[in-house]
């Protein structure tokens, strides 16, 4: 089989959706999220069943293990913010629907093609390919703050592009060739330019992911943009952003560590600790699970810091957990903001008797952002800490330990809203779910509660993936 | 089954049915955690008929392999320890299903919590794997945040401490303060624990998580032992009322509803003490005998200082609640003392003081449902109209102080012989002045409540306890007089595991001292 065949076939599903959308009548589009969500499962499946494993375009293409867990967790990412997306964007922008949906699986596809990406073109193409639908995504619902949070994603995101394609030029004049290999090649022959373009490219990159100090843009997007696309937002972007990460950084410059990787560690640690103290103060419940999230970005981002096959399987793994979790966080945050027209921790109050399955739900989430045992989260936290205790950063561990409890304070406030307090006056009544919101949130929490109690599986797969890009 | 996890998983089971009941079934939610917890008793009594005391040593193991390449499984086996502390939570979780009979609001959550909480401690006393362990350590204490934040005491609980001005500005007091302050300073602990247990799983070579394996081929340096066996002390001993880490129990013991303060002061904070001892000690005995006199002096302060404070206290649960502290800080004394009878004496410490805290926080809960009032000054003259209750409390008091015939006894004796016969025998006398100041607040509250003047007009409708109400406090009342008679039901188990684990800490085999001392 050939390499390529799962992105073709979801540039088909792509092209499939175009025709539905022109197909189906303007009053009831509704089956075009059907169309676009099988099709991102249908792929996912694909990459099981399929043998896709190769090189293509003489090696700037690549299907290895990583390529191919990370493209699975994008599927995933994409499949589930589409049932996510489903009814929402039914409700409030109807007749643009398949253009949501459409516009979700052509960012989808910029992302899978990133995690195959082995030459500096490929890589800032296929970037790009990802991150310009979601500029429009961000706008969706042409209010205010939407459009706020559209410009501010759009700024950051073409400076951001424009610093890393900068960065990258610099490693090609030291390169002469675009082929990452030849990146490497350079890099052994102790090139000069190697070392600029290295810190270019991370600042670059790192606004994409948002760790500290690029992060500002995370919070005020976050809160401005459809909540529906937030889930998607805050994770696959994220993952792809790690994926070029890992080619540039782990694949092509290992023997540059020394260079960049207490740079990295540094990020992490500032990112893990502004991340998760920025968090406590806040009281819209979409802005804390922005900083939340910029904490945990500075976690994920350890597994690349430590550059040992460890690391690098744990930070895969830490998406998978960081998939289920975030992703259902977000979708009950909209089945909130939906319901009572804010994401104020006072709209979940009480959300214990409005709702009971719905705040179990939520519980559990927030449990698995929290790193508490039997449920995703926890596996992800503890990998990484193992892998930081063995490659000897004990200090990391501790201050990762900390500042997880600290987390676990504000993760807190959310639960005690839901579970502690009376509903506000005037919300009492049932919080009211949509059937693809309903089934959205049940795959989340089968997916937290599943790889929390069988993560065997998942670390596996991840950890032979490692080994394999790092020997 | 395998009966061990058939005793973990029992109130597990049990907690997944109720979630499945209907709302309204009252009735069966408790018959169905009471079958549960029933299960875990029962379960917890076949182990200790089955265990071959004559063998001793690990029995009854089952391993089944988790997470390969990270060298975790799910690894159980009973000892002469665990035999007794599962027999501890197996009575005291019964006691406590039974105890909680009145909770109204929102009962099927609160069981059902209450049942994961304890499945979590029932797989603590039989993990072997340290990673389990933890997993189970974390799952007994999580869901207490809840457990106290919603069906907590409604009774304002004053924040206090450096964080105090912020706490309120973000509107956080009363009973959630409590809830929060617990889990927080809970977590903490576990952060030190995690950190400890990956240093020991480091030195094993990153292989296993088994301790059993990890004895066979864990290197390390003593000077890594010296910094990790403190991690573990303080992780661990948060959870064990350590001072200065104690804090969280008085305010959360006393904002507890009924059961979890029976649970926690009972069952959980001994998780601490053994977690200290079971991976502290015995997996690193050069850092244990390094840190022996610190862990004793700490200890000392323990049990003075909490006695103390009981003895200032005016609220009757803030009583228990410190005495708890002080109690614990005899647990680990006998710890610290690194002799036979010393670690036979706090691991029975742990065992009696259970019961009789359990028995203690049950009793409270019922005076206070029938005078509505915890402010002991305000009680008097009680005896005339509960005398069941009266009888129970004041043999709680008798075990509380340590009179022979109870197995506060047993235990206090063992100590205390124990610390004597170390290489510092002046940690005696603490404990001996904590004994002393124990005897003075328990018989002046007793005195207060039961036997004080009656005041008139405020108590004329107190009743004593009745029907669903007798089964906890009668079978915890039976418990401490029959291990105070009998010890060696528990003992001879105990004093097994001490010396094939002391031998591993002091490095020569010792000769087992308990059933010579407790004839």
């Amino acid at each position: 089989m050939m390499p390529l065949a799962l992105d073709i076939l979801l540039a088909c599903i792509l092209l499939l959706v175009f025709v539905v959308d022109l197909l189906l009548p303007a009053e009831d589009k509704r089956g075009i999220a059907v169309v676009a969500c099988a099709g991102a499962l249908i792929t996912l499946a694909a990459s099981f069943v399929l043998d896709v494993q190769g090189t293509a375009f003489g090696g700037a293409f690549v299907n290895d293990a990583v390529a191919l867990y990370l493209k699975r967790v994008f599927l995933a990412a994409g499949a589930l913010g589409v049932l996510i997306g489903m009814d929402h964007a039914d409700r409030f922008f109807p007749r643009r629907q398949g253009e949501y949906h459409l516009l979700v699986l052509s960012s989808l596809l910029g992302m899978t093609l990133l995690a195959s990406a082995r030459e500096l073109i490929f890589i800032v193409v296929s970037f790009e390919l990802m991150s310009m639908p979601l500029y429009v995504l961000a706008a969706m619902r042409k209010s205010e703050r939407s459009a706020e949070a559209a410009l501010k994603l759009y700024l950051v995101g073409a400076v951001s592009s424009v610093v890393t394609l900068y960065g990258l030029s610099l490693l090609f004049a030291a390169a002469g060739t675009t082929m990452l290999s030849g990146v490497t090649a350079a890099a052994k022959a102790g090139n000069p330019m190697v070392v600029p373009g290295l810190v270019i490219t991370l600042a670059g990159l790192g606004f994409k992911i948002g760790v500290v100090p690029f992060h500002m843009w995370v919070p005020d997007t976050y809160e401005g943009a459809p909540t529906p696309f937030v889930a998607f937002l805050s994770v696959a972007p994220k993952a792809a952003g790690f994926a070029a990460l890992i080619r540039i950084f782990i694949e092509a410059l290992p023997g540059q560590k020394a260079t960049w990787a207490p740079a990295v560690i540094v990020m992490c640690v500032i990112t893990m600790v502004v991340g998760n103290v920025l968090a406590i103060p806040q009281t819209s419940v979409k802005r804390l699970l922005a900083y939340s999230g910029i904490g945990q970005m500075g976690t994920m981002l350890l597994g690349i810091g430590l550059v040992t096959p460890d690391g690098l399987g744990m930070l895969l793994f830490y998406l998978v957990a960081y998939l289920f979790t975030n992703m259902g966080a977000f979708a009950v945050a909209s089945v909130i903001e939906d319901a009572s027209g804010s994401d104020h921790l006072d709209a979940f109050k009480g959300l214990s008797r409005r709702n009971p399955g719905l705040a179990m739900a939520m519980l559990l989430f927030l449990l698995s952002l929290g790193g508490i045992p039997f449920v995703a989260g926890f596996w992800a936290k503890v990998g990484v800490f193992v892998a930081a205790y063995r490659a000897g950063y004990v200090w990391i561990v501790v201050l990762g330990a900390v500042l997880a409890v600290v987390s676990v304070f504000y993760y807190m406030r959310v639960a005690r809203s839901i579970y502690m307090e009376r509903p506000v006056a005037g919300t009492e009544g049932r919080v009211p779910m949509a059937l693809s919101m309903k089934a959205a949130v049940t795959v989340a929490c089968v997916g937290v509660v599943g790889v929390g109690l069988y993560p065997a599986p998942f670390v596996e797969t991840a950890l032979a993936a490692a080994r394999a890009l790092m020997g | 089954m395998h009966l061990l996890t058939l005793i973990v998983l029992a109130p597990f089971i049990a907690a997944m049915v109720i979630i499945a009941l209907p709302d309204r079934a009252r009735a069966a939610t408790r018959l169905v955690a009471i079958t549960g917890a029933g299960v875990s008793l029962a379960g917890a009594i076949a182990t200790i008929l089955q265990y071959d005391l004559a063998r001793g040593g690990l029995q009854m193991q089952k391993v089944v392999p988790l997470v390969p390449s990270l060298g975790i499984s799910y690894a159980v086996a009973v000892d002469g320890w665990s035999l007794s502390l599962l027999l501890l939570t197996g009575i005291i979780l019964f006691a406590g299903c039974w105890a909680s009979w009145t909770v109204k609001d929102r009962d099927r959550d609160f069981y059902v919590l209450l049942l994961v909480l304890s499945a979590g401690v029932f797989g603590v006393f039989v993990s072997l794997d340290m990673f389990v362990f933890f997993l189970f350590y974390e799952i007994a204490v999580l869901p207490m945040y809840l457990l106290i934040g919603i069906w907590g005491s409604t009774k304002k609980v004053e924040i206090q401490g450096p964080l105090a001005p912020f706490l309120k500005r973000l509107d956080i007091g009363g009973r959630e303060y409590a809830a929060m302050k617990l889990t927080l300073m809970l977590l903490m602990g576990s952060a030190f624990i995690l950190v400890g247990i990956l240093a020991l799983y480091m030195a094993g070579g990153g292989k296993t998580f088994n301790m059993e394996l990890l004895r066979g081929n864990m290197v390390m340096s003593r000077d890594t032992q010296l910094w990790v066996f403190p991690a573990l002390w303080v992780g661990f001993g948060t959870l064990a009322g350590l001072f200065p880490f104690h804090t969280w129990s008085p305010d959360g013991h006393a904002a507890a509803p009924t059961a979890v303060s029976m649970l926690h002061a009972g069952v959980l904070m001994k998780l601490g003490a053994f977690g200290v001892i079971r991976v502290g000690m015995v997996m690193l005995p050069e850092g244990a005998q390094a840190w022996a006199l610190v862990v004793g002096i700490v200890a000392s302060i323990n049990v003075v200082y909490g006695a103390f404070s009981a003895m200032s206290q005016k609220d009757l649960k803030y009583i228990i609640a410190y005495s708890s502290v002080s109690h614990m800080g005899v647990v680990m004394l006998g710890a610290a003392t690194l002799t036979v009878s010393g670690w036979n004496g706090a691991v029975f410490q742990m065992f009696a003081h259970g019961i009789m805290t359990g028995a203690f926080f049950a009793l409270v809960g019922l005076i206070y449902e029938k005078s509505h009032t915890r402010d002991v000054a305000s009680m008097g003259g009680f005896a005339k109209f509960m005398p069941g209750i009266s009888v129970v409390f004041t043999l709680g008091c008798l075990s509380s102080l340590g009179l022979p015939g109870t197995a506060g006894f047993v235990a206090e004796f063992l100590v205390f012989l124990g610390a004597y016969k170390s290489a510092h025998g002046w940690w005696m006398l603490p404990g001996i002045l904590g004994a002393f100041i124990t005897a003075i607040y328990v018989l002046k509250a007793t005195r207060q409540i039961f036997w004080g003047p009656f005041p008139e007009g405020r108590f004329e409708h107190l009743e004593d306890a009745r029907g669903t109400e007798w089964v906890a406090i009668s079978m915890l009342a039976v418990c401490l007089v029959l291990f105070g008679f009998w010890p060696n039901l528990a003992l001879t188990g105990v004093d097994k595991a001490t010396v094939e684990y002391l031998s591993r800490v002091v490095g020569t085999s010792v000769a087992a001292a308990g059933p010579a001392l407790v004839p």
